[in-house]
């Protein structure tokens, strides 16, 4: 957490177990790192990278593609439940022991950012087998070139859970500023909101971080930065055009 | 702008058309720096409707001479003038043309908009010559010289007259469109479900299924559907109760191409409005295209979503319609206007079943 998100190459290391050496581990581009300490990347092991180079590869089809970043949104849904609280529970195992563990508390729910957000939620379902779940479509104004919140539909009493906000690519970050603030809006303290992404721009994520510094950001990696049509160097593409349709 | 000639079914009275094909025009003039842009940029923000579009007649100059361009240059040429603007242009459609889908007000603003009497023909509103007072507010003088008919000027003593007004020609169409809904449930009601319409066997499975879907204690929902795929098999998920849908779709064809559509009835007229739509490319070249919706009542976001696929190029035959209940009226409605489309469907409901499959499935 040291480096500044400036035009600075992505770094690149050695990708394995700590045991090995660094001279067997096969070099890759990692994540970079951001000084805030409401953004947690996702530790860059070699599965974690493989995936996303498998969904990153212009040459990898519809079904792969589904298949692989469905394995990095259950990651990122693993990684976001650690920072709901738990609290303390003793439970008594068959052989008549006691254990003492944890278990969830409070209530929590999912909001998709449509289109692209909502291939996340299975992930979510998967691992919180009847979470609610909201939406929130959000256009590119034509007018004014500015997000527009065109619909949603969120669970009534929203602003008594915890928000996992779930969009997988985070450009400029436009849309999910705009997400948070209608959260906000419906009474979601921005402590409660996490938000939930593949694949980041430098910027956009050092923006989003210190403009919300009470929500936690949970993504994959941190790319390099934006091309001139605002996509996300290297990036993946469109996720949501990759993913559903073509 | 493309517009979309009306589509006939076999049987010639059992016809629906879409919202968007009783397209309203509204007209806006007035001279230069008087705040058309202003006003357009109003009634879009009053209106709040994702089916707007501006269309500024500025764009329609005719091109200049080279003595044309001099003398505007030397700001002689008159931009006002009914002469500089290519009316024929505008009521003609342009040889190369965007496809604008489903706009239901279209708003046409320019300094001569209502100049033509061919475009006036067109207009549903017609607002001009209106200019800005010092306190900012909009004050109408609709005697500014220009071709108008009379009997439509509204009187612009405040803008809030013209938005009202806008909202109740729009309000007229939307009635329009829910009673000829109503009008195709009566033709409908008569006839017998029809062949292409295949209810699930009640088999002891499907049946334990339907059981804890419907019991109000059921935490948790999950469908499950079979399919027969031949060609590429594609989907579009009616949004937002689609969705529901695409879980089982993913299990059967895990890399299934899925388009988006997201129609909403509104709650107070009823009425099923087109908010979002995201199709797959060559769609039409597909075998198979399944609409995903869990449950159809009065059918009308059905009517609409299999109109939205045929005028995309989707053929009637290719269409399945895919839903987990339904009322028999509807699904009556549905295969009168669309006799080719086949349709699955898990369950007859009662009539008038509230929509309650997407509310228990995202729990809001």
């Amino acid at each position: 957490m040291a480096t500044k998100p400036e035009p600075i190459p992505s770094p690149a290391q050695g990708v394995g177990p700590i045991y090995r050496p660094d001279g067997e581990k096969p070099t890759a581009t990692v994540s970079r790192d951001v000084s805030y300490e409401n953004v947690h990347v996702l530790p860059q092991t070699p599965q974690l990278i493989a995936l996303l180079t498998m969904i990153r590869d212009k040459k990898t089809g519809r079904a792969d593609f589904i298949f692989y970043s469905n394995r990095i949104i259950r990651l990122l849904v693993e990684e976001g439940l650690n920072h709901l609280p738990v609290v303390e529970q003793s439970v008594t195992t068959p052989v008549d022991r006691a254990y003492l563990g944890v278990k969830f508390e409070g209530k929590i729910c999912g909001v998709s950012i449509m289109r692209a957000g909502e291939a996340m939620e299975q992930g979510l379902r998967d691992c919180c087998r009847s979470v609610r779940i909201g939406k929130i479509l959000i256009q590119r104004d034509e007018e004014t070139c500015m997000p527009k919140l065109f619909y949603e539909k969120l669970p009534a009493d929203i602003a008594e859970r915890w928000v996992l906000l779930l969009d997988p690519m985070f450009a400029t970050g436009g849309s999910a500023t705009l997400a948070v603030e209608v959260l906000k809006n419906k009474g979601v303290p921005e402590h409660r909101i996490l938000f939930l992404n593949l694949i980041a721009s430098p910027s956009g994520v050092a923006e989003f971080a210190e403009r919300f510094p009470k929500l936690r950001v949970v993504t994959a990696f941190i790319d390099q930065g934006l091309d001139e049509k605002k996509y996300i160097t290297p990036g993946l593409g469109d996720f949501g055009d990759r993913y559903y349709t073509l | 702008m493309e517009s979309i000639s009306p589509f006939y079914s076999l049987t010639p009275e059992v016809r629906y058309s879409p919202p968007w094909q009783n397209l309203s025009i509204i007209g806006i003039a007035g001279s230069s720096g008087s705040g058309k842009t202003s006003v357009a940029m109003e009634i879009v923000k009053s209106l709040n409707l994702p089916w707007v579009v501006i269309l500024v007649m500025d764009s329609f100059y005719k091109s200049l001479s080279p003595e044309e361009h001099r003398k505007a240059h030397a700001n002689e040429y008159d931009f006002d003038c009914p002469a500089s603007i290519d009316f024929d242009l505008l009521h003609q459609r342009q040889p190369q043309t965007t496809t604008l889908y489903s706009p239901r007000v279209l708003i046409l603003e320019g300094i001569l908009a209502l100049h033509d009497p061919r475009i006036v023909e067109m207009l549903d509103v017609k607002f001009c010559g209106m200019s800005v007072k010092e306190g900012g507010t909009l004050r109408g003088s609709s005697n500014s010289g220009l071709t108008m008919s009379s009997h439509h000027t509204i009187d612009m003593s405040s803008p809030n007259d013209l938005f009202l007004h806008i909202q109740r020609k729009l309000q007229e169409k939307s009635e329009q469109h829910t009673e000829e809904l109503r009008k195709l449930g009566f033709l409908a009601a008569e006839v017998e479900l029809p062949p292409n319409v295949h209810v699930m066997p009640s088999t002891p499975q499907f049946l334990g299924m339907n059981t804890i879907l419907q019991n109000p204690a059921t935490e948790h929902v999950e469908f499950y559907l079979g399919l027969l795929p031949k060609g590429t098999v594609s989907a579009v998920a009616i949004l937002r109760g689609g969705s529901c849908l695409e879980t089982a779709l993913k299990r059967t064809i895990t890399d299934c191409i899925t388009g988006r559509v997201l129609i909403q009835t509104n709650e107070h007229n009823e009425e099923p409005e087109l908010h979002y739509l995201k199709l797959p490319a060559k769609l039409e070249e597909h075998a198979t295209v399944m609409l995903l919706d869990p449950q159809m009542s009065s059918g009308g976001a059905a009517l609409m979503a299999v109109r939205v696929l045929m005028d995309h190029g989707v053929d009637e035959n290719k269409i399945v319609f895919v839903t987990c209940a339904a009322g028999a009226r509807g699904l009556k409605r549905l295969t009168a206007v669309f006799p080719k489309i086949k349709v699955v469907v898990g369950r007859i409901e009662e009539e008038g079943e509230p929509r309650w499959m997407e509310r228990r499935y995202f729990g809001c």
